[in-house]
Order: C-alpha cells, then structure tokens, then sequence
C-alpha cells in the first residue's frame, strides 16, 4: 500500500520535526484495545450527592478548579429542567436522549460505562463501541474539510492527529441534541470538543475533554478520568433499540427534537 | 426536518424498502461490474502482508447491483418495486435454501407484508452478515485481528489469534467471529448468534445455533470472492452455501465513511409498517422478533 506507508512516512516525518528539541522521536502511542471508564462519570460530570439510583461521588471537571461546569448564569435553568424531565420511568417520556436509544455523542460516549475497541491504522483510528455497536471513524491527518451546512451530527465530525504520546481528536459539528450526563448537562450547536487520549501504563489510558461553547459555557472546561484495559474478553454487543423492543416500548414516538430546541 | 436525518430516513428507505428508482441493476451470478471507480485498468497480482497472506486492506463494493437480494436471496422474478435476481445460492444445486417444514412456514409468514414491521432493520437494528456483504466494507488488519467496517453501524472485529469461541451462553447479533488462514483464503468461523436477525427482507433467517463459515478468497488484487455456508439442524436439511450477486470489487476509500450512521434518531417512518401491521392482526398483536426456536428449546 505504497499511500498508506506514504503516509506514515509523512507522520513520522511530522512528528520527528516537531519531536526534534525532545528527542528521541517516537512513534504514535499504541492505544489499541478494549478500554472501559468504571466510575460514575455518565450519571453526574460533577461532584453530587446521591439520587435515586445515583451513588453520591467525586465529579470529574479538572478546569475550573471548582470542579464545576462554568455555565452562564441564564443557561442554568434549562440544565435543572433537563434533569427534572428524566424523573419519569417512561423511556419516551424522558428528556434524556439518551435513554431514547439516541447516540449520546461526544464525549458522553466514552464514560457510558460499556466498553469500546480502539483500533489504530496509518490512516485512521477506529472506536468501536460496544453500546448499541455505534463506532466512529476517525481520520488521522485528514485534509477533507468538515462540512459545517448540515445542522450537525449527533457525535460531530472528528479530526485526530498525534501528538507526543497522545492521540488528539477535535470534534466539531454537533447537533444540540446530545446531553454530557444523566444530570441534564448539556450544551449548543456550538460545541467544540478536544479529546486526548494518552497511555499511563499498559493498561490505563487517560483521557481528557475540553469542551467550548460561548452560548452556554463562560469559558472552556476540561474533564479528566482513566480508561482500564478490558482484558477477560473482548467487545460485546448491546442493541440498545432492541432493549425498547423487549420493554414493548415502539420506536414509533414522533421526533421531537427539532421543535424543542 | 434537517438534512441529517433526512438522510438516515433516505438510507433506512434505501436498504429495506425497495423502490424502483433505487435498485441496482438485477444482480444474478453472472454479476456485471458496475462499480464505479474499480479497476479500469488490469489487475495486479494480489498484494501480501508481511507474513506473506493476502491484504484484503482496502474499500470493496460488497455487491454491485445487488440491492434486490436484500429482499430476496432466491431466483425471482421482478414484481412490484423488485428487480428480478437469480438465486445467490450456490448449493444446493437447485439454488433454493432448504429450509425443514416448520422453518420454509416460518419463512412465507415473515414473508407477507403484513408482517414487515418484525423485520429488525425496520427497527434500525442489526443486519445479519449475509446483508451486511450487500454494503461497502472497508477491511483492514491491525496486528492479528482482521477488520470489517461497513455502514449502518456494523464493525466486525475477527481475531485470528487461534482463541476458541466465547462460552455458549453469550449471544450476538452478528455472532462470535474467529479467523484462521487457509492457504490464500481468509476463513471467518461464527457461532453464538441470537434468533434475532434476518437474512433478507423476504423473511429469511437461521437460527441461533447456526454455524456460519465465511471465505474470503482475493481473485486479483481487486477483486474478493465471498461465501458463506450456513449450518443449522434445526432449521435447515443441509448446510447450504450462498455467495454474492458477484464478486466484491474494490473501489477508491469513501471520503465520507467517517460519518456517523444515524438511523433510529430520524426513524419516523417505522410507524408506517406498525400500523400495517396492527391493522392484520389486531391490536393486541405481539410482534415476534425472535425465532422462538433455538436458544429457548
């Protein structure tokens, strides 16, 4: 595949010429594997007491050093009423997207508690989740564009390149509809999300967010946590729609995200 | 509605209902090339791995003009909304899956539209791996696990690490894939399924039990020749063997592939067959998703 070892070429090249005052350069880190984030990270991004099904627990928000999310005063209400719309036990009638078998975006995703396969090729590096067998692709050094006309997907459109030892992947282009937890944390259309994912030893990868939205956020936030190596067995399956089917739940409620937000 | 999810509806209207406008030409093994951006030039000999094997890395074309098969795998003629196609299955013989009585019943009853909203990619749930070769795939390796993605939310991760297969009691959708080389053939060997898949949108199907050997044999350096042998007792008289309307061929990456496959999100259209379906049987109807048959009995 003479492109893909052009390529490699080219990142290595990359890399050795920013690497140079810190030799010896380095190769990409190798992130593959099954990882899986085992903390309480998808019920409450911050510190909270418990709730009903909730353990009570550290939050993960590193910056602000408060270890809160630097909401604008009057996007605060609607974070309450989010969370206020998820006390029902009727799947379609909560305001989580996510229990509507949604995708929970990024980076949700990630500290959903199901694993996910990290799979690294010159060109690429492919997340293969285990819920709902959602996966992204993410292209390493791309030059395509990312189209910005189409309202937005609802895991953005991702950009990674390497740096150092950690894998950095710029998400843009979201939808509004994705929310960060169970607790109604949410954000804009104008969410940017920065991902780094970086190798502490052989079987912890530690990974960190930072999210920007200026119509929702004061300033950008960073969330910080490690990923343990899943090592008994590899990636599963879970079909979340199909769970609704077995509930007796129909896929058939009308959409309401459009009008809502 | 935005764009997004108008494409989610357009693709979920594309891969399980057909409409005329949107079929392939009639497929058949005979198969035509049609697949743009393959090889207009001679083929060079297949490309290696290191370790010598055959590198299936690149972008194919599961099946050019093959979208009818996804609604029936046997020789049929065209009707309304399908193209006709001839049989994908190569044995038997006689190119008709050789179902046992209770199943081919089984089969004809998923097969009337009143019954079309138990289809599971209605639903925006899983293909079965049959339907997943009607796709483009992207292959790959990392290391010693061969890699298929493909859209609609399908990533198959197959070790070919020697490993055996997970304990009976876990089940997928797709199966638990193993890998081993024979001679240039990339061989995939499934079991562990779950009765909840379909073959086709004509209500074909195996059982939970089955065991599913696929063959990956590079014809040229652009060009894969797919089987796959079903066995299955307790739904079949015989392991049968299909293939693909024709051989998979390459064609240039997809620049898009990175984008999300949306579908259940902008699903607005499922309502359509529940009500046809609600309408045959009543009410107070209960779907069958599964087939009941395997791992209850």
């Amino acid at each position: 595949m003479p492109r893909r070892v052009l390529t490699w070429l080219i990142a290595a090249a990359a890399v050795a010429a920013t690497a140079q005052a810190q030799a010896p350069a380095r190769r990409p880190p190798d992130l593959q594997g099954v990882w899986r984030a085992w903390n309480l990270a998808k019920y409450d991004l911050e510190d909270h007491g418990s709730k009903p099904g909730v353990p009570a627990g550290r939050g993960f928000v590193v910056d602000p050093a408060d270890g809160r999310i630097p909401y604008k005063p009057e996007a605060l209400a609607k974070r309450a009423k989010n969370y206020e719309g998820t006390k029902t036990l009727d799947p379609v009638k909560s305001t989580d997207p996510f229990v509507k078998c949604y995708l929970p975006g990024i980076p949700r995703m990630t500290y959903l508690g199901w694993p996910f396969q990290i799979i690294q090729t010159p060109d690429e590096v492919t997340f293969a989740y285990e819920w709902a067998h959602k996966k992204r692709v993410v292209p390493i050094n791309s030059k395509v564009p990312v189209p910005t006309d189409d309202g937005g997907a609802w895991m953005g459109y991702a950009r990674g390149h390497y740096d150092g030892n950690s894998l950095v992947v710029n998400v843009t282009n979201f939808n509004p509809y994705t929310w960060f937890d169970m607790a109604g944390n949410y954000h804009s259309d104008a969410l940017q999300v920065v991902e780094r994912y970086t190798p502490v030893n052989m079987d912890t990868l530690q990974y960190e967010a930072t999210m920007t939205d200026p119509k929702v956020f004061t300033r950008p936030w960073t969330i910080r946590m490690t990923l343990q190596r899943q090592k008994d067995i590899g990636l599963l399956d879970y079909e979340c729609t199909a769970m609704l089917d077995d509930l007796g739940i129909d896929h058939t409620w009308p959409r309401d995200f459009d009008e809502e937000k | 509605m935005r764009p997004r999810i108008l494409l989610a509806v357009a693709m979920l209207v594309a891969t399980s209902v057909p409409m005329a406008g949107q079929l392939g030409r009639p497929g058949g093994l005979a198969g035509v090339d049609s697949t743009e951006g393959a090889a207009a030039t001679k083929a060079g000999p297949i490309p290696r791995r290191p370790d010598g094997h055959p590198d299936l890395t690149g972008t194919w074309n599961g099946s050019p003009g093959g979208v009818t098969h996804t609604v029936i795998l046997e020789d049929h003629p065209p009707g309304f909304g399908v193209l006709g196609g001839k049989s994908l299955i190569i044995d038997p013989k006689d190119g008709v899956i050789p179902y046992l009585p209770w199943a081919l019943e089984e089969r004809d009853r998923r097969r009337d539209d009143a019954n079309g909203y138990e289809d599971q990619v209605g639903h925006c749930e899983f293909y079965d791996i049959g339907r997943v070769h009607q796709f483009t795939q992207e292959y790959m390796f990392s290391g010693n696990t061969f890699i298929i993605n493909a859209t609609q939310h399908i990533t198959r991760i197959v070790p070919m690490d020697g490993r055996p297969h997970l304990p009976s009691g876990i089940r997928l959708w797709l199966g638990d894939p193993v890998g081993h080389w024979e001679g240039d053939t990339l061989v995939v060997d499934s079991t562990n399924f779950n009765d909840r898949t379909r073959m086709s949108l004509g209500g074909d199907f195996h059982g939970a039990d089955a065991h599913i050997v696929e063959r990956f044999q590079m014809l040229d350096a652009n060009t894969i020749k797919w089987t796959m042998t079903i066995d299955n007792p307790k739904v079949f008289s015989r392991p049968w063997t299909m293939t693909s309307p024709a051989p998979m061929k390459r064609i240039k990456p997809v620049p898009d592939f990175d984008i999300e496959d949306t579908c259940h999100e902008g699903n607005v259209d499922l309502v359509h067959l529940k009500n046809t379906y609600f309408q045959a049987h009543g009410k107070d109807a209960k779907p069958k998703y599964g087939t009941d048959t395997d791992i209850r009995r």
